[in-house]
């Protein structure tokens, strides 16, 4: 047990351990900003990790092809934002089941990517690395939160944004509404349908400029398996939060923070069997869902389709 | 003037114009919508006019929602034209209506709960979001109407008095030149009603805007209103003046022969509630002091967040009698009909039949103990659409008509054809789908598979909700009836004249909670009123 106790301390003393946890959380965080949005406006939108994967593609292509960073992230939005845009259209103008347009774009966005990546081979590298002035010698953490390659900032600047578009702009409470009791704003004089396909839009462009986080701020270049079904912690992480942006952001670090715990185990040379530490994020995602998911309350709309008429 | 029940003629000389006829705020002109094989709107004409308070009175799809939902662009007329001062308009959205500046007061429709007062309000209009400009607005249109309101308070804390009042705020922000008022005393307290009725008034009189009731109260339409319109079966069958309109005559109009059961009259809403209670002498007030059959002792349930759904509620009935539960919607009447289905589970308390303890939330084990439940919304649970008439006769218990765990096809067809004679179920057989019945029938259908089972408790929740005046006597003979056969009954309705027409004895819920009981002699609607206001009796 000494030997338990003795790791954790090791690990949780360890800088590379907030380091990487932070990189994860940011991951986390940047998709999680968008999905709260769209699920607030009542879509349970799943393709997140099929968009995080396109817009990590065509942010490193556009690295290939153009050289130039803000030029490569912006397509990575793009990238995410066309995802959207099957999966908007598909379930909230053509009515097709939200769930089966999202499963089917996860795993034809994995397979699609797969190929062009051995197609086209895109170059590409990190970007550089900023260092705050003072706040990045803060002991421990320091580094973590204010060392990091230049994209990761921009989540500084996402997520008071999307609380602002939430919660102080007509839009948001718009959508916040649509989510809540679509008849209602429909009879408002709300397009509940339009809304529902904005917020995915904007779930696509936060998810797209992850996955070129992803790329430019924390691996370097393009793999298939650089999401890894983390999309889908990104969801849980806004359910585990209660749909407040606050719990989300909380529930992108605890997540995070399992990612992470299990890197440094392996970094720091400790033997555990690698499977089983490999499950460890998404059983720590399971158990904080069984814990706090009935606890909160849900968008109440979440999930239903929106016919017009009353009922 | 146009006389009374003259039929056709808009005859609209109001308010001493001489010969010159005022444009009408809203013409509709010849309207016809069908819905699939359902005609709601059938060449209907009516013009409302400013100043002037307009009832549009009918029974339950009589097509008077149809209309207005024509009016606010929820629904395109297939033929006919609408005209607003004059001009012909194509409403194609709630948004062009509002542009166009008319502007409705919805039953139930239109408030978001998680949502406070002021961002409710706001919802809908356009440019920047200004909260303090909202609130400001609210407040001015708290004074000028006498409606005082909290802009901060969350829309679901909010009585549903209040919430109405939120609705009503929300709708004259707009500053609208027709207003459309749907149901509104449904949700509503009498009480609660009579300061409805004024601040309407007040709206009319005080800018000349032109006002739309819609009502299936005929009690309502006769006090509250200037002009009214009679339909039925999407049809405009009568228009009169209010001030020379009488109750039998509207009733007539509304039903389309002479009314004059009692039963009726309570579905009409002309019931006198205060009336001599020599008419229900004939119903001892207490059948029988024996034990009783339902015992519901202290149930408490909690939502999420703690909210209190039943609060310590108590309630007994014995074999033979009504008890009628009243109280203004969404005060746990809906929550204690889910506990007798098995779908509540309680934090504390118990429920029994016949003194043994039936386990609360267990699928089915109510049903078992012999609770027989009309589920307050049909569609929902307590029917299937898609199967048919016979599977849904059985759809609790199959026992009847199986044998060893297969459905014996005659006898289902037997037994199906035995409940359709005998409860009058008209359809083209046992095998007709469900969608194809009408609501009054697809009620029989519930019934007869409710009583069938031979439960000691039947729980009728809102049992005539959307029926039209025939059904709803035909289910108030069918109540009394099992009461008659040794049946406790427990009648759970917002419908105060039916509770009052039916019960032997009524309990009042507020908040979860019961907060008053009383013998249906010594019952009276302002007592009653009071209790289902939330205060103790």
């Amino acid at each position: 047990m000494g030997g338990l106790l003795e790791a954790i301390v090791d690990i949780l003393s360890s800088e590379s351990t907030y380091i990487n946890g932070a990189l994860f959380a940011a991951f986390l965080a940047f998709a999680a900003s968008g999905e709260l949005v769209a699920e607030r406006a009542g879509t349970l939108n799943i393709s997140v990790e099929a968009m995080l994967l396109t817009g990590a593609f065509t942010a490193a292509v556009g690295y290939h092809v153009t050289e130039s960073f803000p030029l490569a992230l912006l397509l990575g939005v793009v990238g995410g934002m066309i995802i959207a845009g099957v999966q908007a259209e598909m379930s909230h103008r053509l009515s097709a089941d939200q769930f089966v347009v999202g499963l089917t774009l996860n795993i034809l966005v994995l397979g699609l990517t797969g190929f062009l990546d051995n197609e086209i081979e895109p170059e590409t590298k990190l970007a550089g690395r900023w260092d705050i002035p003072l706040l990045s010698d803060i002991p421990l953490v320091g580094q973590a939160l204010f060392g990091q390659r230049w994209p990761f900032y921009l989540l500084y600047v996402l997520v008071p944004f999307t609380w602002w578009l939430l919660f102080r702009t007509r839009w948001g409470l718009e959508i916040r509404s649509v989510g809540e009791n679509p008849q209602s704003a429909d009879v408002s004089g709300i397009d509940v349908n339009k809304r529902r396909r904005q917020s995915i839009y904007y779930a696509g462009a936060t998810s797209g400029l992850g996955g070129a986080f992803l790329i430019f701020g924390q691996i370097g270049l393009f793999e298939d398996s650089i999401v890894g079904g983390r999309g889908f912690i990104a969801i849980a992480a806004v359910i585990f939060g209660g749909w407040t942006l606050r719990g989300t952001i909380a529930g992108c670090i605890i997540f995070a923070g399992a990612l992470s715990f299990r890197l440094s185990v392996q970094g720091l040379g400790y033997e555990v069997n690698s499977e089983l530490l490999q499950s460890l994020p998404f059983l720590v995602t399971l158990i904080g869902m069984a814990i706090f998911a009935h606890r909160v309350r849900a968008p109440r709309a979440l999930a239903q389709p929106f016919v017009r008429g009353l009922k | 003037m146009s006389s009374p029940g003259s039929l056709g003629h808009s005859g609209q000389d109001h308010g001493g114009t001489g010969s010159v006829e005022p444009v009408p705020a809203v013409a509709f002109n010849n309207i016809t919508k069908t819905f699939g094989a359902v005609t709601a709107c059938d060449g209907v004409d009516l013009s409302v006019h400013r100043g002037r308070i307009h009832g549009v009175l009918g029974e339950n799809g009589a097509g008077k929602s149809t209309l207005m939902k024509m009016l606010i662009g929820l629904v395109l007329p297939d033929s006919g034209s609408i005209a607003i001062d004059g001009t012909t308009q194509h409403i194609q959205s709630p948004l062009a209506a509002a542009s166009l500046g008319i502007g409705m007061v919805h039953q139930h429709f239109s408030l978001v709960d998680a949502l406070t007062v002021w961002e409710n309000v706001a919802l809908g209009e356009a440019g920047k979001l200004d909260p303090d400009a909202v609130r400001n607005r609210i407040g001015d249109i708290a004074d000028q109407y006498g409606l005082m309101i909290d802009p901060d308070a969350q829309v679901g804390s909010l009585s549903a008095g209040l919430r109405q009042r939120v609705e009503i705020i929300k709708c004259l922000r707009r500053d609208p030149n027709i207003v459309i008022f749907d149901e509104p005393t449904s949700v509503l307290t009498p009480d609660e009603s009579v300061q409805l009725f004024e601040s309407l008034r007040h709206v009319v009189a005080a800018e000349g805007r032109a006002v739309v009731l819609v009502s299936h109260k005929l009690d309502e339409v006769l006090h509250a209103t200037d002009d009214i319109t009679i339909m039925r079966q999407g049809k405009v069958v009568d228009r009169l003046e209010a001030a020379t309109a009488d109750a039998p005559t509207l009733a007539r109009g509304m039903v389309g022969r002479e009314v004059s059961l009692r039963s009726e009259r309570a579905a009409l809403g002309v019931l006198d509630v205060s009336a001599d209670p020599s008419d229900s002498a004939a119903k001892p007030s207490n059948p029988n002091d024996s034990a009783p059959v339902l015992r519901i002792q202290n149930a408490t349930a909690r939502g999420i967040g703690g909210v209190a759904l039943l609060d310590d509620l108590s309630i007994e009935l014995r074999a033979g009698e009504i008890v009628g539960v009243a109280g203004v919607e969404g005060n746990g009447q809906r929550e204690l009909g889910d506990l007798l289905s098995s779908l509540l589970s309680l934090q504390s308390g118990t429920v029994s039949i016949d003194g043994v303890q039936v386990p609360d939330g267990k699928s089915g084990a109510m049903a078992r103990a012999g609770i027989g439940v009309i589920p307050e919304d049909r569609h929902d649970s307590g029917i299937v659409l898609d199967m048919s008439l016979a599977e849904n006769l059985v759809l609790v218990d199959q026992s009847a008509v199986a044998r060893r765990g297969f459905i014996d096809g005659s006898a289902l067809r037997d037994f199906a054809e035995k409940m359709i004679d005998e409860f009058a179920i008209q359809c083209s057989g046992p095998d007709a789908p469900m969608w194809s019945l009408s609501g009054g029938n697809q009620q029989r259908v519930v019934l007869a598979r409710e009583l069938s089972q031979q439960p000691k408790v039947l729980v009728a929740a809102q049992p005539t909700r959307g029926l039209d005046v025939g059904a709803i006597e035909y289910m108030g003979q069918r109540l009394e009836a099992a009461a008659e056969a040794g049946v406790a009954v427990l009648l759970i309705s917002s419908e105060l004249e039916e509770i009052l027409d039916l019960a032997h004895r009524i309990v009042v819920m507020n908040s979860g909670r019961i907060v008053g009981e009383v013998d249906r002699a010594d019952a009276n609607l302002e007592s009653l009123g009071l209790m289902m206001g939330g205060a103790n009796a």
